[in-house]
């Protein structure tokens, strides 16, 4: 008994008392947000072991700043704020010129800008940003990668020579990149490539370091902070400061107060980690978080006619396609590619999968991308598919039961509630085709391994893939140039030489015009080979309180909190 | 006595521990996938996969690794310094990462298994001393019902009712209010923080926010636990000594203390096996009320194929469940001379 009056009533009291005066209800005020994600940043580090996960990249982008952006164009009729990829506008730089004599570029820095320590910005901490890319002394060479995709002279592969002698010297930053003065610097690159403005704008590969606050935090055996960006903060000159951290749990952050564009309207952010989709849905319609993300699309549909919240999206750049490896057999057909195509139901696809936020992808880059081309080519045509299939050599399918393992779609499990729908509604059509489609669902960590590391998935459906670098050529590159061309993410191992050749041209080509049509050309042949089978682009969406406004995209996917306000 | 008896059983845990060390060491690295892939990401030209396998050290032979895991190796930091690595996700050491996340299961399991134990035993004992009656029935009934229940259901099922339907509970968001500011951390344990700083409304907080992961896990624990008591009060009741006290015109409340104190040690054996469990089991309730505790750390890891935590949390969990496996053996001794006798 005793233990019950000790112990169990005021537990029991406490517990009452809070439910009655209303402890703990977290109603945000006025200059806070409570967002609800599925996860929480792992690291910050530019060059850090979870660069790949997206919602470490959300909240690198809240503390990094980029040289450069993109001017905002509207809304879209969702209310979301859109950029104008064609009007690229100056954060960190105040503005900058090439010159393509000499294949220089001069970049003229923002002058009164502080970090969230109070340093002031000049040309050291881009001079020390890109030394720490080229030391590729991180877990991953993230930040090296889009200085080498941009052409800058000296940043080769020399830097992964296992030669000392070699590598050393290269992983030194030399007179590619030089400090005029205080506030100019001189890029000089390799080659002509537009590249290089488009990639200073990803902010989590670009960002710029405070280096007083990164040099601070160095120790001999990490001289280049790795653990203090990984394990503290990103000490950088953008609208916000971490000021708690607590990992696979929550990050709190905090307006810096410094902030040159002003400070942020919402002084402080609370980022938690709500694990079930379902709680996180419950909450936001409770009023106790102002945002949340990582939903289905049936889900943020349901949430369409909830009170009080609203639901916003943006087609942007996320798609979903299927993978056919040239290096398997029988997706080495041309014509039995182009049969499958035919035979997708996309529309069906659109609504068991996507509740109708999705649309038909008729190109393998992104729909709002410059110099996206459309290509009519494949529709849902069962007839015109049996047709192609009888062309290509398996009249009613009538042979490819020798390729049933080649037929398992694979996809990642953990996004079964999508995904699942979408790859039964393809196996129902493909099957009475003739077509043995069976189902493999693979953990995420083993499907990235198959994809990018062994590249031997026969058939998949992948939808996460997307360049963030808001370039065609840049998107093509990554995905289907050779790797002899020098493709990185070839995943369906497509080799062609008219491909490599073209984009060896458009890389270097300084005429718009010209570049613009050879893309084009790209577009076609990969779609009439089916590089890729794209089948819908979807909405990047997000729930969050209708009080909350300023809601904006960018290719990185990411919401930025700067832009938002009550 | 007792002593040799706690030394032998320390020399099997050790070695029990490296065998497992040695097991899960070489059996990760046969999962069906690399590593290396979830860090390259679209950046896999063969450089970037080169560098980032060399600083996980994938680059080295097995052997290697494992020495230098084990402590052998260059650099000699290793398991034998009670190092574990570093997550290779978050690129934080395991062991801090596991300071953050045992507290937060130890304050969930520690608290339920009170409640759970504060109403199991009595409705236990009750439902012996009348076998056949009415709570006897309702004890058979839930006992069968509570522990055929998946705890991840009714978990949501108490957050739909209490929280988003009647509105007296919190909402799921971990061990306190994510917009309240927590107690700078002492001993890790924050119901222990907030008392030692003096924030009592965090002490609530945390209270109010256990309240529904509690009652979650109280209604599961508690019918094996209730069975389990009834069924040796049962057979304690029915034993020759109580008969022999009966005959001697002890007092029912007496009675019922011996046979208690003879039905205690089946029953201490399972409520220890059940909180060994749970460390890692609770993972479900530590997902539905985002408690991010060493199940979810655990979950998080392999699906990451995160090596160095995979290979700490297996060893933490197995060495906290080992250690309780001991004292309740030593408890059990303690109870009944007869164990360290045989």
């Amino acid at each position: 008994m005793a233990l019950w009056r000790n112990v169990c009533m005021p537990i029991l009291g406490a517990s009452l008392l809070s439910a009655s005066i209303g402890v703990g209800t977290s109603q945000a005020a006025p200059s806070q947000l409570l967002i609800l994600t599925e996860d929480v940043p792992a690291g910050l580090d530019i060059d850090g072991p979870s660069i790949a996960i997206p919602t470490t990249q959300e909240g690198m982008v809240q503390l990094l700043e980029p040289l450069i952006d993109y001017t905002p164009k509207g809304m879209n009729a969702d209310g979301v704020v859109v950029p104008d990829f064609s009007r690229p506008r100056g954060r960190l730089l105040e503005s900058w010129s090439y010159d393509p004599a000499t294949l220089t570029w001069t970049l003229h820095l923002r002058h009164d800008v502080k970090s969230c320590a109070g340093n002031t910005f000049t040309a050291d901490d881009v001079l020390y940003t890109w030394a720490r890319a080229k030391s590729v002394s991180g877990a991953v060479p993230n930040a090296w990668f889009l200085l080498n995709m941009s052409s800058v002279a000296n940043f080769s592969t020399a830097v992964f020579d296992k030669n000392p002698a070699v590598s050393g010297p290269a992983r030194k930053l030399g007179d590619e990149i030089t400090k005029v003065d205080d506030y100019t610097i001189k890029v000089k690159q390799a080659q002509p490539n537009p590249l290089f403005l488009v990639n200073m704008a990803v902010v989590i590969s670009q960002g710029i370091y405070d280096k007083t606050d990164m040099l601070k935090h160095a120790t001999p055996s990490d001289p280049w902070s790795h653990d203090y960006a990984n394990n503290v903060t990103a000490p950088s000159f953008g609208p916000y400061c971490v000021s708690k951290w607590v990992k696979n749990d929550e990050m709190v952050f905090t307006a810096n107060p410094n902030y040159y564009r002003g400070k942020a309207a919402i002084n402080r952010v609370v980022m938690k980690r709500v694990p079930q989709a379902a709680n996180r849905l419950v909450i936001l319609r409770s009023g106790q978080a102002q945002v949340i993300q990582g939903m289905t699309a049936h889900q943020y549909d349901s949430l369409k006619s909830a009170k009080g919240v609203t639901v916003g999206g943006v087609y942007g750049n996320e798609g979903m396609f299927i993978v056919m490896n040239f290096k398997t057999k029988p997706f080495d057909n041309i014509k039995l590619r182009q049969a499958i195509a035919d035979a997708i139901p996309y529309s069906r696809i659109i609504d068991v999968g996507y509740a109708g936020e999705a649309k038909q992808w008729k190109s393998v880059i992104p729909t709002t991308y410059p110099d996206y081309v459309a290509s009519d080519d494949y529709n849902y045509d069962p007839d015109k598919a049996k047709q192609l299939l009888a062309e290509a050599g398996y009249p009613g399918g009538k042979g490819l039961e020798q390729y049933a393992d080649a037929f398992k779609l694979t996809y990642v499990a953990e996004k079964e509630a999508t995904l699942g729908p979408v790859v039964n509604a393809i196996r129902t059509a493909l099957v009475p085709l003739g077509i043995p489609v069976t189902l493999n669902p693979m953990p995420e960590t083993e499907y990235g391994d198959h994809q990018i590391v062994k590249k031997d998935l026969a058939f998949a459906i992948n939808d996460q893939e997307k360049p963030i670098g808001v370039d065609a050529g840049y998107a093509m590159q990554l995905f289907f140039v050779s790797k002899e061309a020098g493709g990185l993410n070839n995943m369906e191992n497509y080799a062609n030489p008219e491909i490599d050749a073209l984009w060896a041209k458009a890389k270097l080509e300084t005429d718009v015009t010209k570049r613009n049509a050879e893309l084009a050309q790209m577009q076609q042949i990969l779609m009439r080979d089916v590089a890729w089978l794209p089948v819908v682009t979807f909405k990047t969406q997000w729930a969050y309180s209708d009080k909350l406004k300023g809601v904006a995209w960018v290719p990185d996917n990411s919401m930025r909190f700067y832009d938002l306000h009550y | 006595m007792i002593y040799r008896y706690i030394l032998r059983r320390l020399g099997i845990s050790v070695l029990q521990l490296l065998g497992l060390v040695i097991a899960v060491f070489f059996l990760i690295r046969m999962l069906p996938a690399d590593p290396v892939a979830r860090l390259v990401g679209m950046n896999a030209s063969p450089a970037a996969y080169a560098q980032a396998a060399h600083s996980l050290g994938l680059d080295q032979p097995i052997l290697i690794q494992f020495l230098r895991y084990f402590g052998l190796g260059h650099p000699a930091h290793g398991l034998l310094e009670g190092y574990l690595g570093v997550s290779w996700v978050t690129n934080t050491p395991v062991l801090t990462e596991m300071g953050q996340m045992l507290p937060v299961t130890f304050q969930l399991l520690g608290l339920s298994f009170l409640v759970t134990l504060l109403i199991a035993v009595p409705v236990g004992i009750i439902s012996a001393r009348r076998p056949g009656g009415i709570v006897d029935k309702a004890v058979f009934a839930y006992g069968l019902f509570g522990g055929s229940q998946p705890e991840f259901w009714w978990g949501l099922l108490f957050v739909f009712v209490f929280f988003f339907k009647l509105g007296v509970a919190p909402a799921p968001l971990g061990l306190v209010d994510p917009m309240l500011d927590s107690p700078p951390t002492i001993t890790g344990f924050i119901l222990i923080d907030s008392l030692i700083t003096g924030e009592f409304d965090v002490f609530v907080d945390v209270l109010y926010h256990l309240m529904l992961p509690v009652l979650t896990l109280v209604f599961i624990l508690s019918g094996p636990i209730m069975k389990m008591v009834r069924q040796n009060m049962i057979r304690a009741l029915q034993s020759d000594f109580i008969l022999y006290g009966q005959a001697a015109g002890l007092s029912q409340g007496m009675i019922t203390r011996y046979a208690f104190r003879a039905a205690l040690a089946p029953s201490m054996t399972l409520v220890g096996i059940l909180f060994g469990v749970m460390l890692g089991g609770a993972v479900l309730v530590e997902s539905v009320f985002s408690l991010g505790g060493i199940g979810q750390y655990a979950v998080r890891s392999v699906l990451a194929f995160d090596y160095p935590a995979i290979q700490g949390v297996v060893l933490v969990i197995t060495g906290l469940s080992l250690i309780i496996y001991l004292v309740l053996d030593i408890l059990y001794a303690a109870i009944d001379p007869r164990v360290t006798h045989s």
